[in-house]
C-alpha cells in the first residue's frame, strides 16, 4: 500500500544520508560540543531517568508501598511534598519508584520487538530485492500482511493479549513487543533495500558470500544507526502503552508502583479537586516519553558528523587578479549598461564571503559568460542579481544597478515587478524548477498575468503562441501537461518560452543546459541565443563549459573562490589566458574546439 | 480509464486483507480461554442448552468449518451476543458507534481548522509578528505533542475546566444527566439536536463534546501538525518555489502552490492518524464516559466478554483499512505523478 510505502521511501532517504556520513567517527568531546544546550539538558535528563529507574526505590524518602491510614489524601506539604494517595502512600516516593516498572517494561519489550523485527526485516528486504519473482511475491505478501496487523487497534490488541494470558508484567511486555515489532520489520527492510545497492554489498556478494549472509553480516550493522533512532522513539511509545494498559487495569496492577495505575487511582479524586495524586505521575510520564523521543533526535544528530562547514577561503591578494578585471572593478558604471554590478559581496552569516567584490557591466544585447570551477560562486552570483539567495545567505556589500535602480536596495514589491518581467532566470535542471503539481499552462498563465493585465483566456492564447514561436508543436497538449510528462529538453524549452514571453532586456542563466543530452543541449542553446539576439536581450550565462562560452558569448568573466580573477573578450581570455585558473579551465576543456571557436568568435567586436 | 483501473486494483487488494482480518479475529477469540457457548449462556445454564447452542454456532465442528460458519454469521450481520447483558453485539456497536465517530470527527475538525493553519503559518519564513508567534507556538507544541498520555490530559482538562473553573461539564457522558437524547437522525448529538431545533440540548451536547475533542486533537494532531509544517517548509525551500519567486509571481500564488505540494504527505499522515483513532481513542472515551464503541470494548475486556471484543476489533480493523483506501485514492487524485507511476 502506498500509504506505508511513502513512509518507507522517506525513511530510506533519510537513513542512507545518515549512513553515508557515518564513516567519520567523532570523538566524545567533539560530540558533546556539537550539541545545543537544549540537547545537553535532555541528555542529562535522560541519564537521570535511567538512574532513577535503576536505583529509585533505594532513594525514595518513604517505602513506596508503605501505607499510612492516618495520612490519606494529604495535600502537598513539608513532609509529603507531592501529597499522599488514598491509601496514605507518599506520592513522591511512589513517583521515584514507578519509572523502574514502566521503563523496564518498555525497554525489554522494545528489545524483543527489535530482536524479532530486525531479522525478519533483513529476510524481507533480501527477498524483495531478489531476482526470483516468487521471492518478491513472498516479500510483498508479508508487507500486505503487516498492513493488516497494523490496522488492528493497537491498544485493544494489547488488551486482548493481556486478557488471553492474564495480567502481569511479563504479559504486558509480550503484548507491547508484539504490537511494535512490525515497525522494526518495515524499517530494517527498507534499510536493507537501500543498502544492498551500495558497491560494497555487491562486492561482498561477488566474493561468493550468500546474499542473506551479506544481509546479516554487512548490511544489518549499517542499518543500526537508523534503528537506534527508532528504538528511542518506540521506547517512549511503549511507556505510554504500558501506562495506558495499567490505567484500565489490564497491565501492571497495584501495589507495584506504576505510573498509569497511579493516574487511574487518582482519577476520581482529580474530578473532585484533589489533583496531586494523578497530576504528578502524568507529568513524569510526559517527561519520560518526551526525553526518549528527543534522545532519538539527538542520537540521529550525533551519528551525522559535524555540520557541513563552508570551506574557509583565504582572501586572494589583489595581485592575483588580472589587470583588466581590476580596471573594470574600479571604473564607474559604463554609460548605457543594462546591468552594472559593483563590489557585490555575499556571505553566509558569520562565514567568509562566498562572493567578494564582484563587479561587471553588461551592455544591451551582450552575452557575458561566467566560468569557474565548481563551487566558485557562479550560481550564487546569478541568484544574487535578483536577490534569490534563499535562507542563510545575505548581501554584505555592493550594488546591483539595473536600468538605474539598485536591485539590492529595492523594496520587495518593486523587485517582484522586475523579477520575471525585466529580468528572467533560466536555472539548471529545468524539470526541478517546475512545480510538479502545477500544469505547464497554469504556470505560464500565472506568469503572464503577474506582469500584464489580461484575461486568463488571452494569457493562455499568448502562452500557446509563445510555445509555437520556439518551435513546440501541439502547444495545447503541452500546456495541459504536468512537468513529469516533459523530457528534460522539453522542460528547458518551456522555461525558455517563459523567459522570452515578456521580451525582457536581461536573462540570467545558470547552467541552462546541464543534465541535457548533448544534441538537445546544442538545440536549446542555439534557440536561446538566436531568440536573445532577436529580442535584443542581454545575458549573463554561467557555465562550466568553455566550449559554450567560446561559441556563444561576447565576453567572459572567470570566477574563482568568489572573485572575478580575469575578464575580457572571449578571444583575449581564451587565447591568451593570464590567470592560472583560466589556464586550468582551458586545459580541462577540449582544447581544439575551444580555440577554434574562440578564434572565429568575433562577437566582442560587434558589440563594443 | 486509468483512474477506474487503479480503483479496481486497489479494491482487489482489499479483499484478501479483509479475509485476513476475519481470520485473525476468529483466531483471537479461539485463543481466549473458555467455551463461547458456556460463556454466552452463563454458568447457571443447563448443560443441554450449552450443547444446543454449541451446535447452533457450529462450534462442535472442525476449525475450518467453524471459520466458515463464523464468516457466514458475519456476512449476515451477526456479531454474536454479549454474555454480560445478552444483547446483540452488532446492535450494541451500532448504537455506540456514533459517539465514537462524533468524537473523532470533532477532534479531526479541530486539527484541520485550528492546527493546520497554525502549522502552515509557522512554516512561512516571513518575519511578521504572526509568523513569529506561530513559530513559537509550534515549537512548544512540537515538544509536548506525542509525549502526554491522552487519558491523563483528559483528566487535567476536566480538573481545570470542570472542577476549578466550572466552564465545562464533568465526565458524565455526551449530555447532562437530565437531558433527553435527541431523535436519532445521524447519531451525532451535535447535529441531531440542531435538526430537532433544540438549542439547549445542542449547547449541552457541544459542551460535553468540547473537552474530549480538544484532548484528542491535542494528543493525536501532533504528527499531522509536524508533517504539515515540515512539508510546507520543504516546499517553500524547493527549487520550484525559488523559480516561481524569480518569475515574480504573486506571493499568494506561490503560497497556494506550495500548499498543493505539502498536501499529499499531510493527507497520508492524516489518514494514518484517523485510521488509528477508532481503536486508539478508547481511553479518551473511557475518561469522559462517552459510551462509544471503544469504551464498550474496554469494558468487555475487563468483564472477559469476548463477542464484543471480537466485534470491535473487526470493526476497527476494517475501518482502518477503509481509511487507508480513501487516503490512497485521495493521493491518487491530488498527485498526478502517482497516477503516472501506477497506471
Amino acid at each position: 500500500m502506498s500509504t506505508s510505502q511513502g513512509n518507507d521511501d522517506w525513511r530510506r532517504q533519510r537513513s542512507s544520508a545518515i549512513v553515508a556520513r557515518y564513516s567519520a567517527h567523532p570523538t566524545v568531546i567533539g560530540l558533546w560540543s556539537r550539541l545545543s544546550s537544549f540537547d545537553r539538558a535532555i541528555l542529562v535528563l535522560f541519564v537521570l531517568i535511567l538512574i532513577v529507574a535503576a536505583f529509585g526505590p533505594l532513594v525514595a524518602p518513604y517505602p513506596p508501598t508503605f501505607a499510612d491510614p492516618l495520612q490519606r489524601l494529604v495535600s502537598p506539604n513539608g513532609a509529603h511534598p507531592f501529597g499522599t494517595d488514598e491509601n496514605g502512600i507518599d506520592v513522591l516516593s511512589r513517583l521515584i519508584a514507578a519509572p523502574r516498572t514502566d521503563v523496564l517494561i518498555a525497554v525489554i519489550a522494545t528489545t524483543i520487538s527489535v530482536a524479532i523485527g530486525a531479522p525478519l526485516g533483513v529476510v524481507a528486504g533480501y527477498f524483495e530485492g531478489a531476482d526470483r519473482r516468487a521471492m518478491r511475491w513472498v516479500s510483498e505478501g508479508t508487507l500486505r500482511l503487516l498492513d493488516v496487523v497494523q490496522a488492528f487497534p493497537v491498544f485493544i490488541l494489547a488488551m486482548v493479549l493481556v486478557a488471553i494470558r492474564g495480567t502481569g508484567p511479563v504479559n504486558v511486555v509480550l503484548a507491547v513487543a508484539f504490537v511494535n515489532f512490525p515497525v522494526f520489520l518495515r524499517l530494517v527492510r527498507s534499510e536493507i533495500l537501500s543498502l544492498r545497492e551500495h558497491p560494497y554489498a555487491e562486492a561482498a556478494v561477488a566474493l561468493g558470500n550468500s546474499e542473506l549472509g551479506v544481509g546479516f553480516k554487512h548490511l544489518l550493522p549499517n542499518a543500526w544507526p537508523t534503528v537506534l533512532v527508532q528504538v528511542s522513539v518506540t521506547i517512549g511509545f511503549a511507556v505510554l502503552l504500558t501506562a495506558g494498559l495499567s490505567f484500565v487495569g489490564a497491565g501492571v496492577s497495584p501495589p507495584t508502583p506504576e505510573l498509569g495505575a497511579m493516574i487511574a487511582s487518582g482519577a476520581k479524586f482529580m474530578i473532585i479537586g484533589q489533583w496531586w495524586v494523578a497530576l504528578f505521575p502524568g507529568l513524569l510520564l510526559g517527561l519520560i516519553v518526551f526525553t526518549f523521543a528527543v534522545m532519538g533526535d539527538i542520537v540521529g544528530k550525533l551519528m551525522e558528523p559535524g555540520q557541513r562547514t563552508i570551506p574557509s577561503r583565504r582572501p586572494l591578494s589583489k595581485d592575483h587578479i588580472a589587470p583588466a578585471a581590476q580596471a573594470e572593478a574600479a571604473a564607474p558604471s559604463a554609460q548605457g549598461a543594462v546591468l552594472s554590478v559593483r563590489g557585490l559581496a555575499i556571505e553566509a552569516s558569520g562565514c567568509p564571503p562566498i562572493l567578494d567584490g564582484v563587479s561587471f557591466d553588461l551592455m544591451p544585447g551582450e552575452i557575458l559568460g561566467v566560468v569557474g570551477l565548481p563551487g566558485s560562486g557562479k550560481s550564487i552570483l546569478i541568484r544574487a542579481i535578483v536577490r534569490l539567495l534563499g535562507q542563510g545567505l545575505q548581501r554584505r556589500a555592493g550594488h546591483v544597478v539595473f536600468r538605474g535602480k539598485d536591485l539590492a536596495e529595492l523594496d520587495e514589491k518593486k523587485l517582484r515587478a522586475i523579477r520575471g518581467y525585466e529580468i528572467l532566470p533560466l536555472l539548471p535542471n529545468a524539470k526541478s524548477q517546475l512545480n510538479p503539481l502545477v500544469r505547464v499552462g497554469d504556470l505560464m498563465v500565472a506568469h503572464i498575468r503577474a506582469h500584464s493585465r489580461c484575461s486568463r483566456r488571452e494569457a493562455h492564447a499568448r502562452a500557446a503562441r509563445m510555445l509555437g514561436a520556439i518551435g513546440i508543436g501541439d502547444a495545447e497538449h503541452w500546456l495541459a501537461a504536468y512537468p513529469h510528462e516533459l523530457s528534460g529538453g522539453m522542460a528547458q524549452r518551456v522555461c525558455l518560452a517563459i523567459a522570452l514571453v515578456h521580451r525582457p532586456p536581461l536573462i540570467i542563466a545558470d547552467e541552462p543546459t546541464v543534465g541535457l543530452d548533448v544534441t538537445v543541449q546544442r538545440q536549446v542553446l542555439d534557440l536561446m541565443i538566436e531568440l536573445c539576439h532577436q529580442s535584443g536581450a542581454a545575458q549573463v550565462l554561467a557555465t562550466r563549459e568553455l566550449g559554450i562560452v567560446a561559441q556563444y558569448c561576447n565576453r567572459v568573466a572567470v570566477l574563482h573562490e568568489g572573485l572575478i580573477v580575469e575578464m575580457g573578450s572571449v578571444r583575449d581570455v581564451l587565447l591568451t589566458p593570464r590567470h592560472a585558473v583560466t589556464r586550468r579551465l582551458i586545459a580541462a576543456a577540449d582544447l581544439r574546439a575551444v580555440s577554434a571557436a574562440a578564434t572565429t568568435n568575433t562577437s566582442s567586436e560587434i558589440v563594443r | 480509464m486509468p483512474t477506474l483501473k487503479y480503483i479496481g486494483r486497489r479494491l482487489l487488494v482489499l479483499v484478501p486483507q479483509l479475509f485476513l482480518i476475519s481470520i485473525i479475529t476468529f483466531t483471537l477469540v479461539r485463543m481466549l480461554p473458555g467455551d463461547p457457548a458456556r460463556l454466552e449462556l452463563g454458568p447457571l445454564a443447563p448443560e443441554e442448552g450449552v450443547v444446543l447452542l454449541r451446535h447452533q454456532l457450529r462450534l462442535d465442528e472442525p476449525l475450518p468449518q467453524q471459520y466458515i460458519a463464523y464468516l457466514q454469521r458475519l456476512l449476515q450481520g451477526d456479531f454474536g451476543r454479549s454474555w454480560v447483558n445478552s444483547s446483540s453485539v452488532a446492535q450494541d456497536l451500532l448504537v455506540r458507534a456514533p459517539a465514537t465517530l462524533e468524537l473523532i470527527t470533532a477532534g479531526m475538525l479541530i486539527v484541520l481548522v485550528v492546527m493546520v493553519p497554525v502549522a502552515l503559518l509557522s512554516a512561512s519564513p516571513s518575519r511578521g509578528w504572526l509568523a513569529r508567534a506561530t513559530r513559537r507556538i509550534s515549537f512548544g507544541y512540537g515538544l509536548l505533542a506525542g509525549a502526554l498520555p491522552d487519558f491523563w490530559l483528559g483528566l487535567v482538562l476536566i480538573f481545570f475546566f470542570f472542577s476549578v473553573l466550572g466552564w465545562a461539564p464533568g465526565p458524565e457522558g455526551r449530555l447532562a444527566i437530565l437531558d433527553l437524547p435527541p431523535e436519532r437522525v445521524t447519531g451525532f448529538y451535535v447535529v441531531d439536536t440542531l435538526l430537532a431545533g433544540n438549542f439547549d440540548s445542542f449547547r449541552s451536547a457541544l459542551s460535553h463534546l468540547a473537552l474530549p475533542a480538544i484532548t484528542l486533537a491535542f494528543v493525536y494532531g501532533g504528527p499531522i501538525f509536524k508533517m504539515v509544517r515540515a512539508s510546507m517548509e520543504a516546499a517553500l525551500r524547493s527549487d520550484y518555489t525559488i523559480y516561481a519567486e524569480g518569475l515574480g509571481l504573486p506571493r499568494r500564488t506561490i503560497l497556494l502552490w506550495a500548499m498543493r505540494n505539502a498536501a499529499p504527505p499531510a493527507v497520508v499522515v492524516t489518514g494514518v492518524v484517523a485510521g488509528y483513532l477508532l481503536g486508539g481513542a478508547v481511553l479518551i472515551e473511557t475518561v469522559f464516559n462517552l459510551n462509544g464503541i471503544g469504551q464498550y470494548a474496554v469494558q468487555s475486556i475487563t468483564t472477559a466478554d469476548y463477542a464484543p471484543i471480537q466485534g470491535f476489533v473487526l470493526v476497527a480493523a476494517v475501518f482502518t483499512m477503509m481509511v487507508y483506501l480513501i487516503v490512497d485514492l485521495l493521493q491518487f487524485m491530488i498527485d498526478p505523478r502517482i497516477s503516472a507511476r501506477i497506471t
